[in-house]
């Protein structure tokens, strides 16, 4: 009974993954490509929690969802949600490279995926029932990995000046 | 619990990243052409988590989390970018930028 | 003593090096002092050694001194070593002797040229090179000094270097000397890989040892150089040109020294020559030969210097026949009795061409005796001498090489008795023709010649080198009395023992028979000049040898303009279609395909983002592979 349940849960959140990925890249209006990204941040929240990561999933949903998506559409607010240019035009070479290129790196990976099934994929590790809660990932950030989380709030940092960079108006640039 | 084994993730993620790339490849508008790269870095945390799980390491979430970060700060500045574009009234499509030629 | 030879060696490249060091800061004739001076150390060095050496021991007088040992390769070695020996103690004497008696004339005669420190410097390099060559011990410097006094003979016939003419002599000089140098060359390689040597006693002591083919290559190698440099026939046509050089270069070098260095080097390599006979014979044709030729185009000509060259090229005809014969001593006597009366033709000739400002033709001389009395008397005596009349110096030289030639005998030995016989006669007929064209008679010229009446007859420094010369063409032959006193001949002979002496009969039997014909072309001559008529009527003969028997044409048409015609043909068959365009062509092709490969950075983002993608796709190939 169990079973099920996990499988219907992950059918339902690739699923939900798959179609809103489909979603983003193909529909015309940005307003609704960005929700669809939403979307497709709660379905891989959904997969992350199957995998025994509990606090990436709320991370996820918070950090990602919550802010960064925001952003997103306050940009998309800002810019009027225009639809010029939806797709590529030419050259129709680029265009059927770009396709050849998608299915083929696509392919490898199955090719790969598929010489590895037999061996190295059949069991996934005992873990423990701690296993991706925060106080592990917190307890490893602050000793083993903490280089990586200096450095990432350095870059942090940087966005953010970066930012207000960017984002100074034409005119104020002019009057320096 | 059994469930799906880490492959099947794994396939997903792969499928994820190819949907991102040919979004990249093929759309005009850099708006989409952000949310594109999004999705793959997506696919790419997605992969992560599974290898993590499956090996019993912790080290691939904590890797995720790291791409969640730089990820946000990438579509600051990438926003940061596309509004200034913007603001100066230029033509928001990405075949336009074409100054990088040989 | 040995010491005394080194000096001889190196004062006049001190003096050289001086010179062109100092550069403008010398007066010009400062230039001419420090060459002059130098040049007559060398003399006084000389004459140290020379003395030195009569004082030894008649055994010892072959005195090897090593400076430093140049080269070395493997087991074969090569030293820089003087030699001095009785022949080359002569040879020293000569060249450091009259060539600073040239050298202290020239002051007199380049004055006021504007480059005359130029022309010092290369007259001290070229007195060293020729002393480099005499005093050689082994054959490797020999060849040094032989390719340097090539060197300096090409600069200063080219001196005048505004002058085109000046420039094609001199290049038709080197280019001819050059073959001679590479014949001379191929001879010290063979030498060096049958006895591993180019030590002189080395190699005299290999030849037995060698076959007699390689001993005739060897032999016919070095004879091509002597050739070359001697101006003999058929390596010969440069030496008339040369006359385009100032005439103290004439004299020194193409009269004096550098074309007797031919003679030097028969002499010297004797043993070798010793043993490959048919190739020694082979000079001694060659010689008769040369010496009939120029005999015969002297007659001709109407350039003083010319007349003055083409004799040169005659006696030393006689100089190769002697030494082809094995005549060493009689060889080397007429060398320097030869050294003696040509400077001193040379010398005067120059004096009259000073005096008339640079005319060298003859139609435009005439009566000069009373005008030039000292230099008449000079001219006069150098003609005696090359004659042949006693007393003077050649009678003594040259009739002990036309009697060598009989006491050789069978149908060489009466050949080469003729061809000297005649050539005593044409020597008589061209030499006074010469005499009487320029200084008896009317004055035939032009206002110059009237002009310079009032002049002086020239510089002392000019003058008194010339009167030197005089005295010495005149008694210089007083060191071979046949049958009396023959010291000259004994020195030389312990350096390269004679192969025939001539019997006291045979002696005086040909010179009386050579004087006669001396004295009858003397006679032919006077006559033609007194009915004013010339030597040689026959219009063909006049033109035949007027043209040199035709051997510039010869060549012309031989050498000269196949190569020419096919490095033409080269240049536009090969090295234009093939080599330059094809540097051409290189260039346009990488301009094409990197215009070609930039057409990939087509400036569209897109186009890298899939080429970043397949990039991915052959990188997970490349891992999968590779694991």
């Amino acid at each position: 009974m169990g079973n099920v349940l996990v499988w219907v849960i992950w059918f339902l959140g690739a699923g939900g993954c798959l179609a809103s990925g489909i979603a983003v890249v193909s529909v015309t209006n940005p307003f609704y490509s960005a929700l669809a990204l939403i979307g497709n941040l709660a379905s891989l929240a959904v997969l992350y929690l199957l995998l025994a990561a509990e606090f990436l999933a709320a991370a996820q949903v918070l950090v990602y969802a919550g802010a960064v998506m925001v952003m997103f559409l306050f940009v998309v607010a800002y810019l009027g949600g225009r639809t010029d240019a939806p797709w590529a035009g030419e050259p129709a070479m680029l265009r059927t490279a770009a396709v050849v290129a998608a299915a083929a790196l696509l392919v490898e990976v199955v090719v790969v995926l598929g010489l590895a099934w037999g061996d190295s994929l059949q069991e996934p590790a005992e873990v423990s029932d701690s296993f991706g809660s925060p106080a592990e990932i917190g307890e490893l950030f602050l000793t083993d990995h903490l280089l990586a989380f200096e450095i990432t709030s350095i870059v942090l940092l940087v966005a953010a000046i970066g930012g207000v960079v960017l984002g100074t108006t034409p005119e104020k640039e002019e009057s320096a | 619990m059994d469930g799906p084994g880490v492959g099947w993730y794994l396939i997903v993620a792969a499928i994820l990243f190819g949907v991102g790339a040919l979004g990249v490849m093929l759309r005009r508008s850099p708006l989409i052409v952000l949310l594109s790269l999004e999705i793959m870095l997506n696919a790419a945390n997605l992969t992560l988590i599974a290898f993590a799980r499956q090996r019993g390491d912790l080290d691939g979430q904590i890797f995720a989390l790291s791409v969640v970060a730089v990820a946000a700060a990438e579509v600051a500045i990438g926003l940061g970018l596309i509004v200034a574009m913007a603001r100066r009234r230029l033509v928001l499509d990405v075949d336009r930028a074409s100054e990088l030629r040989g | 003593m040995i010491a005394g030879a080194w000096i001889c060696l190196l004062a006049p490249l001190a003096g050289a090096l001086a010179i062109t060091l100092a550069g403008r800061r010398i007066s010009r004739r400062t230039a001419g002092w420090i060459s002059t001076l130098t040049t007559f150390a060398a003399f006084g060095g000389a004459l140290v050694a020379f003395v030195g050496l009569r004082a030894t021991d008649s055994a010892d007088r072959e005195q090897l001194s090593t400076a430093y040992t140049w080269l070395a390769a493997g087991d074969f070695e090569v030293g820089f070593q003087i030699l001095l020996d009785p022949l080359s103690s002569v040879m020293m004497l000569i060249v450091s002797g009259v060539g600073g008696l040239i050298v202290w004339y020239s002051m007199g005669y380049m004055h006021g040229d504007d480059e005359e420190r130029r022309y010092f410097a290369y007259m001290s390099i070229f007195v060293f090179a020729m002393l480099l060559l005499v005093e050689a011990g082994n054959f490797l410097l020999l060849l040094v000094g032989w390719g340097l006094v090539g060197l300096a003979s090409y600069l200063l016939i080219g001196f005048w270097h505004k002058r085109p003419e000046a420039v094609a002599a001199a290049k038709k000089a080197f280019v001819m000397n050059a073959i001679g140098d590479a014949t001379f060359a191929l001879a010290c390689v063979l030498l060096i890989w049958e006895t591993g040597t180019l030590e002189f006693f080395g190699v005299f002591e290999g030849v037995g040892s060698m076959s007699s083919t390689t001993v005739n290559l060897v032999a016919l190698g070095l004879l091509g150089g002597a050739v070359a440099k001697s101006a003999q026939i058929p390596l010969h046509t440069w030496l008339p040109d040369a006359m385009e050089g100032p005439t103290p270069v004439s004299a020194l070098i193409h009269a004096a020294t550098m074309v007797t260095a031919g003679v030097y080097l028969l002499v010297r390599a004797s043993p070798i020559f010793e043993a490959a006979p048919d190739i020694q014979h082979l000079a001694a044709i060659l010689g008769a030969v040369t010496l009939l030729v120029a005999g015969l185009v002297a007659l001709v000509q109407w350039d003083i210097k010319r007349v003055i060259a083409y004799s040169t090229m005659s006696q030393i005809g006689y100089m190769f026949m002697a030494a082809g014969i094995g005549a060493y001593g009689y060889a080397i006597f007429h060398l320097m009795t030869h050294a003696f009366f040509k400077a001193l033709l040379f010398m005067s000739a120059g004096v009259v061409i000073h005096h008339l400002d640079g005319e060298q033709d003859i139609r435009k001389m005439g009566g000069l005796k009373g005008v030039m009395p000292r230099t008449h008397i000079a001219f006069l005596v150098g003609t005696l001498a090359l004659v042949g009349i006693p007393p003077f110096a050649g009678f003594w030289s040259k009739d002990g090489i036309i009697s060598s030639a009989l006491a050789t005998g069978g149908a060489l030995g009466w050949s080469l008795y003729v061809a000297g016989l005649v050539g005593a006669l044409l020597t008589g007929a061209y030499g006074f023709r010469l005499y009487y064209t320029v200084f008896r008679g009317e004055s035939a010229g032009t206002e110059a010649s009237h002009a310079h009446e009032a002049k002086g007859e020239g510089p002392l420094s000019m003058l008194v080198p010339v009167g030197i010369l005089t005295v010495l063409a005149t008694i210089g032959g007083l060191v071979v009395i046949p049958g009396v006193w023959e010291p000259f001949l004994h020195w030389i002979d312990e350096a390269a023992e004679s192969l025939v002496e001539p019997t006291v009969v045979q002696d005086y039997g040909t010179s009386a028979i050579a004087v006669g014909l001396g004295l009858i072309g003397l006679y032919l001559a006077r006559r033609a000049f007194f009915t004013n008529r010339q030597l040689v009527t026959n219009p063909g003969a006049w033109r035949v040898f007027e043209h040199k028997l035709y051997f510039d044409e010869l060549y012309d048409a031989l050498f000269y303009r196949p190569v020419v015609a096919i490095a033409t043909a080269l240049r536009r068959n090969v090295e234009e279609p093939i080599i330059e365009r094809s540097l051409d062509e290189i260039g346009a092709g990488t301009i094409q395909v990197g215009g070609e490969v930039a057409r990939v950075q087509s400036g569209l983002l897109r186009t890298y983002t899939v080429a970043i993608a397949f990039a991915v796709c052959v990188l997970v190939i490349v891992f999968v592979a590779v694991r």
